[in-house]
């Protein structure tokens, strides 16, 4: 891929020089004015660290003539594949090509570590950002949801499903996610659910003999990482048996669903539990000769 | 007068909320994440809350979840705080129960009368 010349007045530094809570103030510095800021603090910065495979020597922040970091971007490694994220630059230091210049050094050091594939995403709304991306040369792969679900048990209104419902046991659970299929986005790969920790399970058998399952993480206050295996000709009942018996399991927390393909889920079954979209991301590769 | 909690991790914002409601003679407590912000309100039984939906450690919404689950809050108010798109924060402040939004950046001239009308149940916005 062909370089531009890099802007001379910034500088690159590892981000492996900074601690997690240093790398989480510059995050949430440069993204307060986002669409959808969210905002970590060093625990999460950590954890979500850890559970991406976040490579910091290969990440970088970004600074000022006078050595003041006044942005991030992380790039995360799994075999011969990149994901970049944390991207951001400071409100008052944009439109001097900083979060160009960083995303041409992650990049470099993805291919220095023999990436053959990078990923990133974008929030849709997001336009400098996503034009930036098309001039790198990633390309739209497919557009993902974000969606949430309040507390509480499903609406008594709701029929129960005519299916039977069994609690998976961690082996099984392990089972599940060894056989899913590909292509999850990459917080919601494997590596990253294994890492993230207390998954459960559910499996459904419909009156048909159809089967379905979902892993999902519980935590004290949310539920997330939705693994689900629907039969393709009983999508619906399964999902609805499944989603209804997880929300009468788990009422007290909270759900939060991350990058979905659009498609790929009976949306308007999940609507009729109680889900709303909250945005949506729009996947990008870019491949590397 | 009434207790009014704000959980907003941005110090200053939080420090501009603070500074306009405090004419309005109203108790106004700050928390800077969620877990300290839902500490704060579960302590002081506030008559109103407004919770910034992006928060550093537990997300907003589950903040707002958590609140109308709890024993003794059935009546606070809870209005969520953000630079959200204006559709997507109501459908979402909607969903999860809140009573209303103020969407950010605020109107520092409108802002505490805002906040006064859902106390007195006439909201402005």
């Amino acid at each position: 891929m062909a370089m531009n010349p890099l802007p001379s007045s910034v500088f690159a530094d590892a981000a492996s020089n900074y601690d997690f809570e240093q790398l989480a103030a510059i995050y949430n510095e440069a993204r307060t004015d986002y669409i959808v800021p969210m905002p970590m603090n060093a625990p999460r910065m950590e954890a979500y660290i850890r559970e991406h495979d976040i490579d910091l020597d290969a990440s970088v922040v970004l600074l000022n003539p006078s050595n003041e970091p006044i942005g991030v971007g992380m790039l995360g490694v799994r075999d011969r594949r990149g994901w970049i994220t944390r991207l951001g630059v400071l409100p008052n230091c944009r439109g001097y090509k900083g979060g160009e210049f960083m995303m041409r050094r992650l990049i470099e050091h993805g291919q220095m570590r023999g990436v053959k594939w990078i990923q990133l995403e974008v929030i849709e709304g997001n336009e400098p950002a996503h034009r930036l991306f098309l001039k790198l040369g990633f390309a739209p792969t497919r557009e993902l949801l974000v969606i949430r679900r309040p507390p509480g048990m499903p609406r008594a209104d709701l029929p129960y499903p005519d299916a039977r419902m069994t609690v998976l046991t961690p082996d099984e659970v392990m089972g599940c996610l060894a056989h899913r299929p590909p292509g999850a986005s990459w917080i919601e790969e494997t590596p990253s659910l294994l890492k993230a920790g207390k998954l459960k399970g559910l499996h459904v058998e419909l009156p048909t003999g159809q089967g379905g399952w979902l892993v999902y993480q519980a935590s004290l206050f949310q539920l997330a990482h939705f693994v689900l295996n629907l039969p393709d000709d009983s999508a619906e009942e399964a999902a609805y048996a499944l989603l209804y018996a997880l929300h009468q399991q788990h009422p007290k927390q909270d759900t939060k669903v991350e990058n979905i393909p659009t498609g790929d889920i009976p949306w308007h079954i999940f609507q009729a539990l109680g889900y709303v979209e909250a945005f949506r991301r729009i996947e990008m590769v870019l491949t590397i000769p | 007068m009434s207790v009014i909690v704000v959980i907003e991790d941005n110090a200053d914002n939080a420090r501009l909320v603070a500074k306009l409601l405090r004419p309005t003679g109203h108790q106004v407590l700050l928390a800077a994440d969620g877990e300290s912000g839902l500490m704060t309100v579960f302590e002081n039984l506030p008559e109103l809350v407004l919770v910034d939906l992006g928060l550093p450690d537990i997300d907003g919404q589950t903040v707002v979840g958590m609140i109308r689950q709890q024993d003794g809050l059935e009546h606070t108010l809870v209005i969520a705080f953000t630079a959200w798109p204006e559709h997507a924060a109501h459908e979402m402040a909607e969903a999860y129960g809140c009573d209303g939004v103020i969407t950010k950046p605020i109107d520092t001239r409108a802002f505490a009368g805002q906040v006064c009308a859902y106390l007195l149940h006439e909201p402005s916005a």
